[in-house]
């Protein structure tokens, strides 16, 4: 039993490390998303041929300016994409984490009882609150995954300042993955350390 | 091929003739001195080539640089015009408050206007040392070809010497006026980016509040920035000897409808974001084919140019 906890432990520790990836890849996300809404909320500005001054004497000035406008905004949809497919990348592999715990407690030459998978002994964690907390982080995870990719799709060209504040803040507060309860759950696993 | 030492000897040479891909010699160009004009000539190309990259990362620099003074400018510019509108709190109360903050940015939007000037100068440079780097492509012999020291320079001395060793491949393909035309292309490219920039820097230049009691600098198209700017303008031809000014600004590709210049002394914030936009995109250069024909090249001439 002992042996088990300690291996659970160790998954913890892949999904803390998949978990500062993830955090990475949501300051890349942000980044990329200050971007495209700064220009998006441009194209209005430019596309009016009389806030271009002392350019009106420059034939095709607004088109050129739109065109590079529109070639770099697609440049970052592109990378935000690839930024979303990490992250799923991310949510695949907490899932096979979470797989994996579930087949250490069937695979092994003695499947534990109920009683054994909640036993703690001293401030250990049960066999149960360990796969509890990978289910429940990779849960968090998923659902954070598919919100990022539905604001990632609704981000487009007529998208007006106000919609795209409100997407911000949605993309900055990653409602899915409430950061006390991930903490908490930490806490149970690694609570020897703690100590 | 490395460029070793030259010696008489002919033999060491011949392999680098492949007689399938040279056209006819120019007959004005004696055999030997074909031979050992190749490895010259590619020497010279590397050279200007990595200059010509350097030349580019420098016009980036000074481009990225004077796009933040300008970005600064703008603002020092828009806070004077806001200050009225300002909610100043408490320290409304004290005496000419707003006539001292305005006449402090105006300072600061000056001091950013010379970052913004000086970040010009650097621009031209990079494009003037563009332009002369593409046209030292050639590889002329020098003294007579008969001499048993036979030397190279980057100025024809023989009318009969195109320096182009009778348009032979340089490299594998290509001669070298190829090699001229893709310099040319980028020079063009980044020359037309300039003349662009520039009345960005003379518009941006010229803002002034109205509140703001000083001096208008009232700069015109036809002023030159710094001493010496016209001087460096000609060399990428864009200044104009008949009409005594720089060459009007136009974007590859469209019509040159441009007669006068209207400069706008007072713009508003929309224009301002334009300008900034407008500075950031650089319209007239294509990134993507400028870092194609740096690999194109650096690929004929085994060489890493990026």
């Amino acid at each position: 039993m002992e042996m088990m906890v300690k291996k659970h432990q160790q998954k913890f520790r892949k999904v803390k490390d998949d978990m500062s990836r993830w955090d990475q890849l949501q300051s890349q996300l942000l980044a990329q998303f200050r971007n495209a809404s700064s220009i998006i909320e441009r194209l209005q500005v430019l596309q009016e041929p009389k806030n271009y001054g002392v350019f009106t004497c420059i034939s095709g000035i607004r088109e050129e300016v739109l065109g590079k406008q529109m070639e770099s905004l697609e440049t970052i949809f592109l990378s935000m994409k690839k930024t979303i497919e990490e992250f799923h990348s991310i949510v695949v592999s907490l899932e096979k984490i979470l797989r994996d715990g579930r087949q250490l407690m069937k695979g092994g030459s003695i499947s534990p009882s109920t009683k054994q998978m909640q036993l703690r002994i001293g401030i250990r964690p049960s066999l149960f609150d360990c796969l509890e907390g990978l289910r429940i982080i990779f849960e968090m995870h998923y659902s954070e995954y598919l919100l990022k990719s539905s604001i990632v799709s609704a981000l487009s060209l007529k998208s007006s300042a106000s919609d795209l504040g409100a997407l911000n803040q949605l993309l900055i507060d990653q409602p899915n993955i409430p950061k006390e309860e991930v903490q908490f759950i930490f806490d149970i696993i690694f609570a020897e350390e703690i100590c | 091929m490395t460029s070793t030492p030259y010696s008489s000897s002919e033999q060491m040479e011949t392999k680098l003739q492949n007689p399938s891909l040279s056209p006819i010699p120019n007959p004005s160009f004696s055999s030997p001195a074909t031979r050992l004009w190749r490895p010259a000539a590619q020497r010279n190309l590397r050279n200007q080539w990595s200059k010509l990259l350097s030349h580019k990362q420098q016009w980036y620099m000074a481009s990225s640089s004077g796009r933040s003074h300008a970005t600064s400018l703008v603002n020092d510019y828009l806070r004077q015009r806001y200050m009225s509108a300002m909610d100043l709190g408490c320290l409304s109360d004290m005496p000419n408050i707003r006539r001292k903050a305005c006449h402090k940015l105006a300072r600061q939007q000056e001091i950013h206007g010379r970052k913004l000037l000086s970040s010009y100068k650097d621009m031209v440079t990079a494009v003037s040392h563009m332009a002369n780097t593409s046209s030292s492509m050639r590889c002329f012999l020098k003294g007579p070809a008969s001499s048993p020291l036979v030397q190279f320079s980057s100025a024809s001395e023989d009318k009969n010497d195109n320096g182009d060793g009778g348009g032979i491949p340089v490299f594998r393909f290509w001669s070298i006026p190829h090699f001229e035309n893709l310099g040319q292309e980028l020079v063009q490219m980044f020359s037309l980016e300039l003349s662009f920039k520039r009345l960005l820097v003379v518009e941006l230049l010229s803002v002034s509040c109205e509140e703001v009691q000083q001096q208008s600098t009232g700069l015109c198209w036809s002023d030159e920035l710094y001493p010496g700017e016209f001087n460096e303008l000609s060399i990428s031809n864009l200044y104009s000897e008949e009409t005594q000014e720089p060459v009007l600004p136009r974007i590859k590709g469209w019509e040159s409808n441009t007669q006068t210049i209207q400069f706008n002394h007072h713009p508003d914030q929309e224009i301002l974001q334009v300008y900034l936009t407008a500075w950031l995109a650089e319209v007239n250069i294509d990134t993507q084919r400028v870092g194609d024909i740096f690999s194109m090249v650096g690929e004929e001439m085994h060489v890493n140019l990026s």
